[in-house]
């Protein structure tokens, strides 16, 4: 490498960071200003030196570090850089779409109601007849209310969970002691008031993943308007929904009534009902919206898991999700069915790496939701 | 760092020097037991600066963390101190003055005097986020302010050292603020190095077989993956039993040193009742 002046080369590693933050790092212009200082500590004659130094510096998260490499190896290493942004454009290919219309959610957006089964191959768990009544793809309108009703109740209990912290609290149930000496100290030393504590509540988060591919299609319907319901009387939840694509709907649940969050959500999701993608759309997820899981967060998956993409990748997805959620529960609606056992490839890879796995087919077993999702 | 028994590279050495130049707290995330915690310990042996250690653990906070009034030692001079005829502003100049604060990891490292001493703020992961965000402040800018004390600043800078096990995502906010480290588990060469390195009396044959076993294991799907640290305690353990190589009996008594989970212990048994163990001690196994 041949040395080119100071101010080429500050120039040139902001062009590297910028380059960096097109392929999707956080790369802030503090960290551009350490990058600079860094080749003034450095010998930049041994490149390997430059790379370990300017990683130091611009990558904060290990999951970034390929990607560093590459762009560190064309950018000083004078191999063609691929186009910027170039990972995004080109996803792995996707297999082919059903043909199949996503017309059902226009459908209920109008109030019409499909009540055919058109998944032959679905195992039927509609012999169900279980405490909560009828399965779910066979409610009527009357059980919206009651839908809406459990979404209260649960995050009414997710509400009001004690943490380990202490708060100081007028009407406490034990004492504060430190307040109490600071008290004391205004009559000379004798305790004349009592402070008091109480636990502080714990902030529980929830993140919904819903599956509204066809084959979830029965149930679908039900699960958006407890998705709904529980957007509304709970602050902390994010709602998405994949099937082929991951799309954030949180935004959309919050209109005032079901029927204009519906019609917003028609216009924005394109892939509903296609095929599922189970793996590359957790992986997404946790790509993009790290932030959104913290220890504090119950991260919950609504589907059946037949997944036409690569099991691996589902596995390698929710295993990440996991390392950072507090718990991660599955809801499948089939496990409400006696003969069902979860053997579909995409069931089988993430078995291990779910904290509950649970039956999501009526209002019963949604009811029974809350027990797992109190941290 | 080679001086003091720590066998590193340069990725490893590359970030510390930054880290000290820069003046900027190095994040030190990778699995358990490949040395994470140690990269402080020598950093204070090389700097010549006393380590200050802060364990994390889930619901820390301020004041374990920094500082907290002696309260009975107070409660103690105010009743001792009844008679005198001072003033009640004196007395509580008194008792809120620096002798009745008792100094947690943090404030320590702020008001040491003398070598700017190496603060090792431990597993930061297990902390919880408000705790983080604390951590952060007091990072910014090495200073304090205590109410009835007032403000405290750091006379030198201590070098920070922060170490993570992925236990859950750190915030972003944290990780920008510090240098960052990925440490992995160790190459063939480099494992041999360092148990050759910190359990002297081992033998060439024994030290090669067994990073080779360990090796192998990493590539095995275990509950528990053994890093470096159950390396160096079954080498130490094997020495203790002047093990000159291994054998499958000697394996199967000893395998607690670096196995620590009970699905793992008859996983890697049963591999060894099979005759595993000479392919997994060579080092291509």
């Amino acid at each position: 490498m041949t040395a080119p002046a100071a101010t080429d080369l500050v120039a040139h590693t902001t062009r590297f960071c910028r380059v960096l933050r097109d392929e999707g790092l956080a790369t802030t212009p503090g960290d551009t200003l350490d990058a600079a200082r860094v080749l003034e500590l450095v010998d930049l004659t041994d490149r390997e030196d430059l790379r370990h130094a300017l990683r130091g510096v611009l990558v904060h998260r290990v999951e970034d570090g390929p990607v560093f490499d590459r762009v560190f190896d064309s950018f000083w290493g004078g191999r063609p850089l691929p186009p910027s942004g170039w990972l995004q454009r080109n996803p792995p290919p996707t297999p082919p779409r059903r043909e199949r219309a996503p017309v059902s959610l226009e459908r209920w957006a109008r109030g019409e109601v499909e009540t055919e089964r058109e998944e032959a191959q679905l195992p039927g768990p509609s012999e169900l007849e279980s405490l909560g009544g009828q399965d779910f793809h066979s409610y009527g309108d009357e059980a919206l209310r009651e839908v809406t009703r459990v979404a209260r109740r649960i995050a009414r209990r997710l509400a009001t969970r004690p943490s380990r912290r202490w708060k100081p609290a007028r009407g406490g149930a034990r004492p504060h002691l430190r307040r109490t000496l600071r008290l004391s100290v205004k009559t000379g030393g004798e305790v004349s008031e009592l402070a008091f504590r109480e636990r502080k509540v714990r902030r529980t988060k929830l993140v919904v993943l819903a599956d509204v591919s066809g084959s979830m299609d029965l149930y679908a319907r039900l699960f958006l308007q407890f998705l709904f319901a529980l957007q509304h009387s709970f602050a902390r939840v994010e709602t998405f929904v994949f099937a082929t694509r991951l799309s954030r709907i949180t935004d959309q649940l919050r209109a005032r009534a079901y029927g204009d969050a519906l019609a917003e959500l028609s216009a924005e999701v394109r892939d509903w009902n296609g095929g599922t993608r189970i793996g590359a759309s957790l992986e997404r997820f946790g790509r993009e919206w790290p932030r959104l899981v913290d220890g504090h967060t119950v991260v919950i998956v609504l589907s059946d898991g037949w997944e036409t993409g690569d099991p691996e990748v589902l596995a390698e997805a929710l295993s990440s999700i996991r390392r950072r959620a507090a718990r991660v529960v599955w809801l499948n609606p089939l496990l409400g069915s006696p003969g069902y056992e979860p053997i579909t490839r995409g069931m089988q890879a993430a078995l291990p790496h779910i904290d509950v796995f649970a039956p999501a087919h009526d209002l019963a077993s949604l009811g029974q939701l809350a027990r797992h999702l109190a941290l | 760092m080679e001086g003091e028994g720590y066998v590193t590279d340069r990725a490893v050495a590359t970030a510390v020097y930054l880290a000290t130049s820069l003046g900027k707290p190095l994040l030190v995330e990778g699995h358990p037991g490949v040395g994470k915690t140690d990269i402080a310990k020598v950093l204070a042996k090389v700097l010549d600066g006393d380590l200050i250690r802060l364990q994390c653990y889930e619901g820390l906070d301020a004041t374990t963390a920094l500082y907290e009034w002696n309260y009975p030692k107070q409660l103690l001079h105010i009743k001792l101190d009844e008679r005198s005829d001072r003033s009640v502003g004196q007395r509580e100049a008194d008792i809120f003055s620096e002798g009745f604060l008792l100094k947690r990891p943090l404030l320590q490292a702020i008001t040491h005097h003398g070598r700017p001493p190496v603060l090792l703020i431990d597993e930061v992961d297990r902390a919880d986020e408000e705790f983080e965000a604390f951590l952060l402040e007091v990072l910014s800018d090495f200073q304090v302010t205590i109410p009835e004390v007032g403000t405290l600043r750091a006379e030198s800078r201590p070098a920070v050292v922060l170490t993570s096990n992925r236990s859950r995502d750190l915030s972003d906010a944290l990780r920008r603020r510090c240098l960052y480290l990925w440490i992995d588990y160790p190459s063939l060469e480099k494992e041999l190095r360092i148990v050759r390195t910190r359990v002297p009396g081992i033998g060439e044959r024994l030290a090669a077989q067994l990073t080779s076993f360990m090796q192998s294991l990493r590539r095995q799907k275990l509950a528990k993956t053994p890093g470096v640290a159950e390396s160096l305690d079954w080498a130490a353990a094997l020495v203790a039993l002047h093990a000159t190589e291994l054998d499958p009996a000697l394996v199967q008594e000893t395998m607690g040193c670096f196995l620590k989970d009970e699905s793992d212990l008859r996983a890697v048994g049963a591999r060894i009742e099979a005759g595993e163990l000479a392919a997994m001690c060579s080092p291509a196994g």
